[in-house]
Parts: C-alpha cells; structure tokens; sequence
C-alpha cells in the first residue's frame, strides 16, 4: 500500500514530475513498413508531394513542346485556367474539410458575372459596382445551400444538384441566353483578369506582363487569405473541427451549422469572384459558362491537392496546386501535339491515382495507424 | 482513510448540486422516472448500472444536452434550466463524452482551447495566439502530471488513455465546479486506465471539483469514488457510500434486476416506494 500512496503522490505533486504511466510504450504510434512510411510522408506533406508531380508534368511538357511552356504567353493561359478552377477549388477544400460539397459552384460562376454584364448594358452599372453585386449573389446562393443543407439535413451533393439546375436555367432564361459583350473600364478590368500583353510590343517585366497574370495573382492572394483563415482564426479551427469531429465540435459548443453555412457562402463568393474574373478576361459574359464539368474539375484540383474526402484536413495552397496540375494537364497535352479528347485521360487516371492516393493515407489515419 | 489514501470526504460539505425527481421519455422509450441525485462538494459520485439505465441520459440532462420532460435542477440553491450544452458549461458543468469531444485533426493544445481561443490583435486582425496556447498547454499539462510528447502532436496520433487525460485536462482548465466524465475508463487497457484512475483520484484528493462518473468496472468503483448511485430501467435503485456497500451487492443488484425486473431489485435493496 505504501508503495502505491508514493506513485499516487508522484501523480498529485504540482512538481513537473510526468506521470509515469503516461510515459514509455504508449506514445506516438511510428509507421513500420515501407508502404506505411512512404503514406506517413505523404500525409504529412500532401502538398509537396503534389507540388512536386506539378513541376515533374512542366518539365515532360516544356522537353516535349520544344522549350514552348515555359513563354509568358502559355504560361499566361495555364494560369488563367489555373486561377478559375483553383478559386472554385479553394472554395471546395473550405467546404470539403467541414466534410460538404458543392456542385453548384459552376451555375454560380456562370450567374454572377452575367448578372454584372447585365446591370452594366441595361441600366449603365458600372462593372466594379455589377460584381459586388455579382459577389453578392453568390454568397447568398451560398447561403441558400448551406442552410437548406444543414437545416433540413438534406446532403450537399443534393441540395447542390438542385440549384445547379436552378441557378443555370435562370441564367440562360433571363436574357435569352445571349452573351453579353461588358464594356471595358480601366483600370477595373485589367486589375482582374484582362490580359494587356502583347509579346512584340511589351518587355516581359512591365506592367502590361504583369496584367496577363492578375486572376492567377488573385488566386494566389485568395489562397493566401484562406490559409491565414484556417490556421490562425477561430473560424479556421472551428471548421477543421466541424469536419474531423462534428459530434466533439457541437459538444464542445463549436457552431457547426453556422460554420459550415458560412463555408457554403465562401464557396459561393469564390465562385462568383472566378466568374467574374473570367468574364473580364474576354469581356464577354456567357450565361453557360460554368458548365458542371468545370465544377468537377475544381473538386479534381481539391482532391488531387490533398484534401481528405472524410473531412477535417486539406488546404488551400493545395487545392491551387491541384489546379496548376489539372491545368498544365489540358493545356500542355494539347501544346505537344495530343488530341484535346486525350487529356482526359490523363486528367481522369491523375484523379482516380490521387483518390486512392487519400483514401489509403484516410484509412491509415481512420485506424490511427499513422 | 479510505483504502487508497484519500481522506473522507467531510461530512458538512454542502450539496451543490440536487437532481429532483428527472423524467425523460424519447417517443416510446422511457428513459428515466422519477430519478434524483444529490452531489456534495468535492465529492466523487460513481453512477452505475446495465446498459440502458438511463446514466447517460441523467448527465446528457445535467450537461444541457438534452431537456428534462419533468423534475428539477438546483445547482448551488438555485433552480435552473439548460438549453444548450453552453448553459451547462457557463454554469461550472463541464462534461467529458464518451466520444471525448476531441477533434483528430487538430493538436493538443488546440483541443484544450477549442471554444475558449486565445486571441491577439495582429493589423487590427484578430488572430489566434497560437504561441500563448502552446504555452499554455503545455504548463497546465505538466502540473496535471500528464505527460504528452508533444502539444502539437495531432490528437489521432495519441494513445487512449493520453486522449482521454487531454480531456480531463480541457475540462478541469475552466476551474468547473462538476465534472461530468461518462465511462473515462471504456476501451481502455489497464495500464492506459491506469492513468485516468490516478488523474481522478488526484482530483478526488484536492476536493476542489465535484465529480460526477459513469462506470462499468466495480472494482474501479470501490477504488475512486465516494458513493455509489445504482441506475436501474431509469430508476435510482440504491444510493449508498462506498463504505456502506461492496462490490457483491451491487453484483447481486444487477443479476436480481435482470432476474425479477426493477421493483424486485428495488425491493431487495430497501428502497421501498416514498
């Protein structure tokens, strides 16, 4: 009995004593073979490991074009692309890391731009004042999803299929499905996403250069934003908590309706901003911009960037990355020469691998092995 | 003294906290009649009894995360009502879940300050004050004598009995005046309940928070608590101190309830109708 009053002693004394039943054999599980050592990396730095694919696909691609990816002019247009589905995926990882999704972010961009254009030709709006509006609608839209989702416990990919439809009738409806030419209003225009360049007449360090890349710069300052979000606010960590744990989170008292109806909204002004900058790009607004495909392509650039399909973990430098790889994918396979049809091929094999990819680091990690 | 060195709880401290006369029914279940618990200060009360008992419901109640259908609660004279786990917290209960409300995702001193951040004016941002939480934890922590390898270290990657210990701590940080902890001690090895039991009888030692414990080990029963509260079909069949009952009769409690339903077991006991 003694000795059992001095280890219970040992526990109380306020002294930085350790417990010692705490310490030794039950710490840190380590990962024992090669396959669960490689996942164990890759868990931990999803990013780089995806960064990496990133930069092997420019080097196959600037090899095979003969040296014509790495020019202002092409990698303007993949990082265009880059900026458009990497906004929605940014939007998709905050969504998919509370452990929701939402299809819809492609009726979303096709609206709210068409909804700029529109004030702006009929009623003389001016474009920056049209896409406040535009950015309006999509949060609202946003918050429609979210909160038809969590108050009557319908899932998001229902509740999003749903005004996917709605929102892309409406938007080919309103104006008889025209395109709408936008006028141009410097300096709104080409501060978010037209392109000024021109390669005979520009150096390739001015201003001018600089405009063909505004929407991928924007991307890159959303994503900037968005991490700051999720690791040094609240909100940020009552998500990844919402999405790891949803029973903890609402017990502890986290909010978790009210967060992820505000990721829902995220998403959605994401996905107008995207439309938006991409309507600047041609000065035209399309009404069926958005197609669903580019929505899947989003959430391929979410999951090949390394957010987990259980929640609670991704990121959005990630979800950019992702966008970078889908992007260099449609766009390089067509510079060396393949059918356009073939780069989905290699989209679709690159997502199946990533997928499976998570599933397997998911799987450890549901077994706590890693 | 009882066996394991911690000294009798005084007979004069003040009952904190009454549950009168709970009931609680979802749909066609009934999950709790007429059951009420008194709690002292700095006392560690054991509620016990077979799966469907009604010990989770009776501390859901008492934690604001479900609503009594008729009885009372009065925490320190005072009669209140919880409508959300929130209140119960805002009024010194703070409850450990099974599930240990711990987020995989997020390291250990994230945990320990998830709904109660840390904060700090960065450009007139408010950001969370990462550096002082660690801090923070890892302190508080050690003067537990709870030894963890890291606080950053992702709640995913500890042992039970350490994810169960962060929970304790995060709880006891806010200094409640009860704690509840439903089944500390389920799916544990002995070693790893090793550590919670010794984290309780700490506490138990101080006597600065009321405890209130489901428990299915009555061995580990005998050796935490300070009374025992016996649950049965949603009734209190037996409310006895430690000293007064052992581990036989509430063996023999538990057969003869299953045996002769519970107004028999009611009746073997003594517990006759008020």
């Amino acid at each position: 009995m003694s000795s059992d009053l001095e280890t219970k002693k040992a526990q109380t004394s306020p002294a930085l004593e350790p417990n010692p039943a705490t310490t030794g054999k039950v710490g840190l599980r380590t990962p024992n073979t090669l396959v669960e050592r490689v996942l164990f990396i890759l868990s931990r730095h999803r990013e780089t490991s995806i960064a990496a694919v990133a930069i092997a696909l420019v080097v196959y691609f600037q090899i095979g074009s003969g040296g014509e990816f790495l020019t202002a002019q092409f990698l303007g247009v993949v990082f265009r692309d880059t900026a458009r589905i990497g906004l929605l995926a940014i939007g998709e990882v905050m969504l998919m890391i509370t452990g929701e999704i939402d299809l819809s972010v492609g009726s979303t961009f096709s609206i709210a731009p068409y909804t700029m254009a529109l004030l702006s030709v009929l009623w003389n709006v001016p474009l920056a004042v049209g896409a406040v509006a535009g950015i309006l609608i999509g949060v609202l839209v946003g918050a429609i999803n979210g909160i038809i989702t969590v108050r009557f416990r319908v899932p998001s990919l229902i509740t999003t299929v749903g005004t996917l439809f709605f929102l892309q009738g409406i938007a080919v409806s309103i104006y008889n499905s025209q395109p709408i030419m936008t006028p141009v209003e410097e300096p709104f225009n080409e501060f978010f996403g037209e392109s000024l360049y021109n390669p005979r007449a520009d150096a390739i360090v001015s201003w001018h250069s600089l405009s063909a890349f505004t929407p991928v710069l924007w991307a890159v300052v959303v994503a900037a934003v968005m991490t700051l979000v999720l690791n040094r606010t609240t909100f940020g960590l009552h998500t990844v908590a919402t999405g790891s744990n949803i029973t903890g989170a609402q017990e502890i008292g986290v909010r978790v309706d009210r967060v992820k109806v505000y990721n829902f909204m995220i998403a959605g002004g994401l996905a107008a901003l995207s439309g938006i900058v991409n309507t600047l790009q041609f000065s035209s607004a399309d009404p069926a911009a958005g197609s669903p495909f580019l929505t899947l392509q989003a959430i391929a650039a979410a999951v090949i960037g390394g957010t987990s399909l259980l929640g609670g973990s991704g990121t959005a430098i990630g979800a950019l990355i992702g966008a970078f790889v889908v992007a260099t994918l449609n766009n390089g396979l067509v510079l060396i020469g393949a059918q356009a049809t073939v780069s989905d091929i290699y989209l679709g094999a690159g997502i199946l691998g990533a997928m499976l990819l998570n599933v397997q680091v998911d799987r450890l990690r549901a077994r706590r092995r890693i | 003294m009882s066996p394991l060195g911690v000294p009798v709880l005084d007979p004069d401290a003040p009952v904190i906290l009454e549950m009168r006369h709970i009931s609680k029914t979802f749909g066609a279940v009934t999950a709790l009649v007429d059951a009420s618990i008194n709690l002292r200060r700095g006392e560690v009360l054991a509620l016990v009894g077979d799966n469907g008992a009604g010990k989770s419901t009776l501390i859901k109640i008492l934690s604001g995360f479900h609503q009594p259908d008729s009885g009372a609660i009065i925490l320190g004279g005072k009669e209140v009502h919880f409508s959300s786990p929130r209140d119960a917290r805002a009024q010194g209960i703070e409850t450990v879940y099974q599930d240990l409300a711990l987020i995989g995702d997020l390291s250990i001193f994230h945990n320990m300050f998830l709904g109660r951040e840390r904060h700090k004016r960065v450009l007139g941002l408010k950001l969370l004050d990462n550096a002082k939480m660690r801090d923070l934890a890892v302190t508080y922590l050690k003067t537990m004598g709870i030894s963890i390898p890291s606080v950053h270290s992702m709640v995913d990657l500890l042992s039970g009995g350490q994810r169960q210990c962060v929970a304790v701590a995060r709880s006891i940080y806010s200094s409640p005046t009860i704690l509840v902890l439903d089944e500390p001690l389920a799916a544990l090895g002995i070693r790893e309940g090793g550590q919670v039991l010794g984290l309780i009888q700490n506490l138990r030692r101080q006597r600065s928070v009321s405890i209130i414990l489901i428990v299915h080990n009555y061995h580990q029963v005998f050796e935490v608590c300070d009374r025992i509260n016996f649950l049965h079909s949603g009734a209190i069949v037996l409310d006895a101190s430690t000293t007064e009952t052992s581990e036989e009769e509430l063996i023999r409690i538990v057969k003869s309830g299953q045996g002769r339903r519970g107004t028999a077991a009611a009746a073997e006991v003594g517990f006759g109708p008020a």
